[in-house]
């Protein structure tokens, strides 16, 4: 049972953990918090989806998906990029806005994306065309009951964090935005060139929440409000973690990915509260964290 | 409102924007009125409207005395919403699981009461915090009490709702009966006629409740930010540190704003409970708090007038949407956004931003008549 839960967790925590390293890109450079990044990883999910319909299967298989999802999820990922890159050339880039504003404006661009979405699909849910996978069997008997599709979200999600761990640490654009994170105004009289870097950002994290929607889809469905119903479990995630730190936004989504599943626990040790409390729990956790360490887990004290 | 009282030389104190927002409004209701006349518009649609438009300036109030005059981001306003049209549902339908049965009256005491109640459990951890700090959180905590409504069957029936809900008036001494005592009148003849029966008569008591509810409120925030309390709110909002550095308790300040925002807010669905005459978990929904915010930011924060506006424009995309060939939800949501982006691209303060209403009159009086000549020449320095 536990172990059960624990497997679950660690599945539903790599696209928290997908979506968060995004949100907490973006709050640290362009310095606000993104309504509409929810629905950014909604634009990947629904872009993996037409893709996969239009490729199909492509031959073989890795891990029970098939060879085309994988390329559906690049073509995902470049959309979700793009939809972030032009919104921030188109709105974000001529406005003269605190940051209030701007995340005003992020609403408003979440429910554009979304009523584009639902006005292509409609509201009603939908699901990739791949065969669903009965529990991997040699786990079986550990009562733990995951299927290889959850086996390649978990390692895919390794691979794309584990990436954007080396780009930040190792190459020149990693360095840029570690320095624009810390202080934007040393970046910029250092002769970084901010606005190249802040869209550098922007690709990342729409990129990466673009593959946590694809994600997601193929964890449990599509349906048009997907990503603003896991927007608020990933702003606890960035705020568990320390707002604007990638590192913290990964170990906060780990954390609040694996509450959300161990939340049946409770009732195990005597707490009447049900599976459908979940969110209710991480949304507590968020402000708590607020008030006794706004600044997270992982982030330095003010 | 208080334009209305200088009616020297009306026009000419609006600024163009004014003008144009004012001709917009007089040339949407001739139009309402002419579909009116021409039985292209139900009355008794017409007066849900009307009611709707009410109810969304109701809640564009309130939010208003919160972010627009102390500078609060309450994205929960849903929440208040939903606490309002529960509490008195409860209280006073046949089918709720606790009281039932009780007067309207009553169930309306009842929903001030829990949004009391609620706003101290929302404004007391989180009114300390940062503004987006803020807006994150509320709307966090008001999802809280979204996910309670809907599992606790126990108290609030869960997902089926409750039904039910008797009409505000009823057991008033005249009102209750007025709809069905009032005759019964017909304009014109044949299909096209126009026929005033029992639901137009109960739709106008909804008006006129509503306009009660909104009328009060205006009043009481009027002078409430008139007041030397409203003028401590405003420093708040643009120098909390100054403020604090004045003597004032920020922290109760606000909490005393965000308690008398929600209050409002509850009021709006204290009137929708007896309108709608059912609730369920669905009117907790977070796009209320969005609908409410874009009225808000398109009348221009801080503007009681501009909120009245904003609640008109409201009900004119909900309602209005039902006519297109797209499909409405999304449509709905779509010129939300659209909205939304234009007006923080192009016009962030709003169409409508506070201008004379937020001083006394007579503190204006003494001002010469036309500013332009005198004070300000000689300050730019010219001739």
């Amino acid at each position: 049972m536990v172990l059960d839960l624990l497997a679950s967790g660690l599945v539903f925590s790599s696209i928290i953990v997908l979506g968060s390293i995004g949100l907490s890109l973006v709050y640290s450079i362009a310095n606000f918090a993104n309504f509409a990044h929810g629905d950014t990883m909604t634009i990947g999910a629904y872009t993996s989806l037409v893709t996969f319909g239009a490729v199909g299967g492509l031959g073989g298989t890795v891990l029970g998906i098939p060879f085309g999802f994988f390329v559906a999820l690049l073509v995902g990922i470049a959309v979700a990029a793009l939809v972030a890159v032009v919104t921030e050339k188109l709105v974000y880039d001529g406005m003269e806005l605190d940051s209030i504003g701007l995340l005003i404006a992020s609403i408003g661009l979440a429910f554009i994306y979304r009523a584009v979405v639902q006005l292509g699909f409609g509201a009603q849910s939908t699901r990739y065309g791949i065969q669903a996978l009965r529990p991997i069997e040699a786990l079986l008997p550990y009562g733990v009951r995951v299927t290889q599709h959850d086996v390649a979200i978990v390692l895919s999600a390794a691979v794309l964090v584990t990436g954007l761990h080396v780009l930040l640490q190792y190459s020149d654009l990693g360095r840029k935005m570690r320095a624009m994170a810390d202080n934007p105004d040393l970046a910029r009289v250092s002769g970084i060139r901010t606005d190249r870097v802040k869209l550098w950002t922007w690709i990342i994290g729409a990129g990466l929440a673009g593959a946590g929607g694809a994600f997601l889809g193929l964890y449990s469905q599509l349906t048009p409000r997907m990503g603003f119903n896991l927007l608020l479990l990933i702003f606890a995630a960035v705020i568990l973690g320390g707002i604007g730190s990638v590192y913290g936004a990964m170990l906060g989504g780990f954390l609040i990915g694996m509450i959300n599943q161990l939340t049946p626990l409770l009732s195990d040790v005597g707490i009447p509260i049900g599976i459908e409390y979940a969110d209710a729990i991480a949304f507590v956790i968020m402000v708590v964290v607020l008030l006794f360490r706004p600044n997270g887990i992982a982030g330095e004290a003010s | 409102m208080s334009r209305e009282e200088e009616s020297n030389g009306y026009l000419d104190g609006l600024t163009t924007t004014e003008i144009v927002v004012s001709a917009v409004v007089v040339l949407f209701a001739l139009v309402l009125f002419g579909s009116l006349l021409t039985g292209g518009l139900a009355p008794t649609y017409f007066l849900y409207l009307v009611g709707l438009a009410g109810m969304y300036a109701l809640l564009s109030l309130g939010l208003n005395s919160q972010w627009g005059f102390s500078g609060l981001i309450n994205f929960s306003v849903a929440a208040f919403f939903g606490i309002g049209a529960y509490g008195t549902a409860l209280a006073s339908a046949s089918t709720s699981p606790i009281a039932g049965g009780l007067p309207p009256v009553a169930g309306l005491f009842a929903a001030l009461a829990l949004a009391t109640v609620l706003a101290l459990f929302i404004g007391i951890p989180t009114l300390r915090l940062r503004a987006d700090y803020l807006a994150i959180a509320s709307i966090g905590l008001a999802e809280v009490v979204r996910i309670i409504v809907r599992n606790q069957d126990d108290w609030t029936n869960g997902s089926a709702g409750v039904r039910g809900i008797p009409s505000f008036f009823e057991g008033w001494p005249v009102l209750a009966t007025l709809p069905e005592t009032m005759p019964t009148l017909v304009f014109g003849s044949g299909p096209g006629a126009t026929v005033l029966n029992t639901p137009f008569w109960q739709a106008l008591l909804n008006v006129g409740l509503v306009l009660a509810f909104v009328g009060a409120s205006y009043l009481v925030l009027r002078r409430a930010h008139r007041s030397p309390w409203g003028r401590v709110l405003r420093t708040i909002r643009s120098d909390e540190d100054l403020a604090r550095a004045l003597g004032k308790n920020t922290y109760a300040f606000k909490m005393q704003s965000f308690v008398l925002g929600s209050l409002i807010m509850a009021l709006a669905g204290v009137f929708y409970a007896h309108l709608n005459l059912y609730v369920g978990p669905g009117d907790l929904d977070p796009i209320t708090t969005f609908y409410v915010w874009v009225a808000v930011i398109l009348g221009g924060s801080g503007s009681n007038r501009g909120a009245l506006f904003g609640g008109v424009v409201i009900v004119a995309i909900r309602e209005g949407t039902r006519g297109l060939p797209l499909d409405a939800a999304p449509a709905r949501l779509l010129f939300i956004g659209l909205i939304i982006v234009l007006l923080m691209r192009f016009r962030p303060q709003g169409v409508l931003p506070p201008q004379r209403e937020l001083i006394w009159p007579g503190t204006v009086d003494e001002t010469p008549q036309q500013p332009d000549t005198g004070v300000r020449e000689t300050k730019a320095g010219e001739k």
